[in-house]
């Protein structure tokens, strides 16, 4: 369990409960769906819109020097991250591996996918040593490789969706998944099953659909303005990504999983799940398990719980949906409004997670010094500080509620902008879109209650 | 198990962040009903 604080200090300040601030997120979402209602009467995100970036910025962006620069400094960190994890001090905060994993690539990325787009596939080291390994062979063999085997259509993202539930375990579930050794032996096995993988199904396919980090950030990219196609980074409209996004099985259970793990984060601070969580554990020890093992089973299953109660609730509005009309079957509306939680994700991400990046995101320059944590100093600041006062309590809230506010406002943007082209009746759209309301206005409640500082 | 039946007021404060949420599926219910029986008749 990573144990360095998410949230810090009291908010003393606030001119409202802050379970106010929940009723009018609430009201917010409301307003704006009767406003895309009466203001958003066709279709306009759903076909692609893209143009390149004026002169030759785009192509030098997306050129092969910048490509190959990008891929040794994504291999290189890899190589760093496994390095510091096996022959570094085995502390979590003096050592270079859990803060790079953690904090700068889990959290870190995710807003820089979100500004410019899909970078994470630039820097991504299992593609660049796919691609280099399958170039190599070709050259040695100086013939065209064999075909790799056809992705099977059944699989689709289920293997992202494993992919980031193995990560959120580690993350949340396992005792000793702050520990640097612990991941870098991960990155080692990752590593070696994406290569398997990428052999089996070739590079661009397993990185499009199985390799869990591509598809997780591909998906927060899809929100941005910046998008690279045919070698040249161009510019599309916000969101635009998203309803382009082919729905895959797997992809509700990816985005489930996604929202699941932040949720459950959140409520291990609550006072229910400190109340239940012992006596679970309890209940494990008393048929044989350690106590470390019953409290890792423990946390599991609240996991994977918070997983389920998301897919559950997104299944209620998918049903709700379903029930006015329209002849779609469950299975095609979860499939067409799944595009639509990925902002929520994006929210949930950025609310509970603000102060983590924005204070522990600076344990980086130290660690840039000192990889290992045994006292080197190659940049001369190995002896810098976390700043934590570069923002206050209340500040954050502000911050955590707007995060929340706008995500499920662009949720309800996508949701409409799909309904109408989904529906040929605008009254049936609109009338569908009250269940996938009562889905935001539920996941703007449970975000805003797990960030607040309500105990119970 | 602890369930604390004293200190009403913070289970008050979580439960009225799902207030909103309670009072939408109550009206979505309603509205629901409703529109059957328009369409019944």
């Amino acid at each position: 369990m990573f144990l360095i604080g998410h949230g810090l200090s009291v908010r003393s300040d606030l001119p409202i409960p802050e379970w106010l601030f929940g009723w009018a997120a609430a009201m917010v979402l409301v307003v704006s769906f009767v406003a895309l209602a009466a203001l958003w009467p066709e279709p306009r995100l759903q076909a692609p819109s893209w143009r390149p970036l004026p002169g030759e910025i785009g192509r030098v962006l997306a050129s092969r020097p910048v490509e190959i620069l990008c891929g040794a400094i994504g291999v290189f960190l890899l190589a760093l991250t496994i390095y510091a994890g096996l022959e570094g001090t085995q502390s979590t905060t003096a050592n270079f591996a859990p803060i790079f994993i953690y904090v700068i690539f889990w959290l870190g990325l995710v807003p820089v996918s979100v500004l410019f787009g899909d970078v994470f596939r630039a820097f991504n080291p299992w593609r660049v040593i796919g691609r280099a390994v399958a170039w190599m062979a070709r050259a040695v063999s100086r013939e065209e490789l064999p075909a790799p085997l056809e992705y099977p259509a059944w699989l689709g993202r289920w293997p992202a969706a494993a992919g980031i539930f193995c990560f959120a375990t580690i993350e949340l579930v396992a005792s000793n998944g702050d520990k640097p050794e612990t991941l870098a032996i991960a990155a080692l096995v990752y590593s070696a099953l994406s290569f398997v993988a990428m052999a089996l199904y070739g590079v661009e396919r397993w990185i499009e659909r199985g390799e869990a980090f591509s598809v997780y950030f591909n998906l927060f990219s899809r929100i941005s303005p910046i998008q690279t196609r045919d070698g040249e980074v161009g510019l599309r409209r916000p969101l635009s990504g998203l309803p382009q996004l082919e729905p895959l099985p797997g992809t509700v259970a990816l985005v489930a999983v996604m929202i699941g793990a932040v949720s459950f984060d959140g409520f291990t601070s609550k006072r229910p799940w400190n109340s239940i969580s012992p006596d679970i554990a309890q209940f494990f020890q008393d048929r044989g398990l350690s106590p470390e093992y019953a409290l890792e089973l423990t946390f599991l299953l609240g996991l994977i719980g918070g997983v389920l109660l998301v897919a559950g609730f997104y299944r209620l509005g998918v049903l709700g949906a379903k029930s006015v009309g329209g002849g779609f079957s469950a299975r095609r509306l979860a499939h067409e409004f799944v595009h639509a939680l990925v902002p929520i994700a994006l929210a949930y991400v950025a609310a509970h997670y603000f102060t983590l990046l924005l204070f522990q995101g600076q344990g980086i320059v130290y660690l840039a010094s000192d990889p290992l944590g045994e006292g080197s100093d190659i940049f001369g600041t190995a002896d810098t500080e976390i700043d934590y006062t570069l923002i206050g309590a209340d500040a954050t809230w502000y911050w955590q509620v707007g995060f929340v506010v706008a995500g499920h406002v662009a949720a309800l943007i996508l949701a409409h902008d799909r309904a109408l082209a989904l529906y040929n009746d605008p009254k049936l759209a609109v009338r569908s879109q009250y269940w996938m309301l009562a889905v935001m206005v539920g996941f703007t409640s449970l975000a805003l209650w797990l960030l607040s500082s309500a105990s119970v | 198990m602890t369930f604390e039946i004293a200190h009403a007021g913070h289970w008050l404060t979580s439960i009225a962040y799902f207030v909103p949420v309670v009072a939408f599926l109550i009206w979505l219910g309603i509205t629901q009903i409703r529109e059957r029986r328009r369409e019944d008749r």
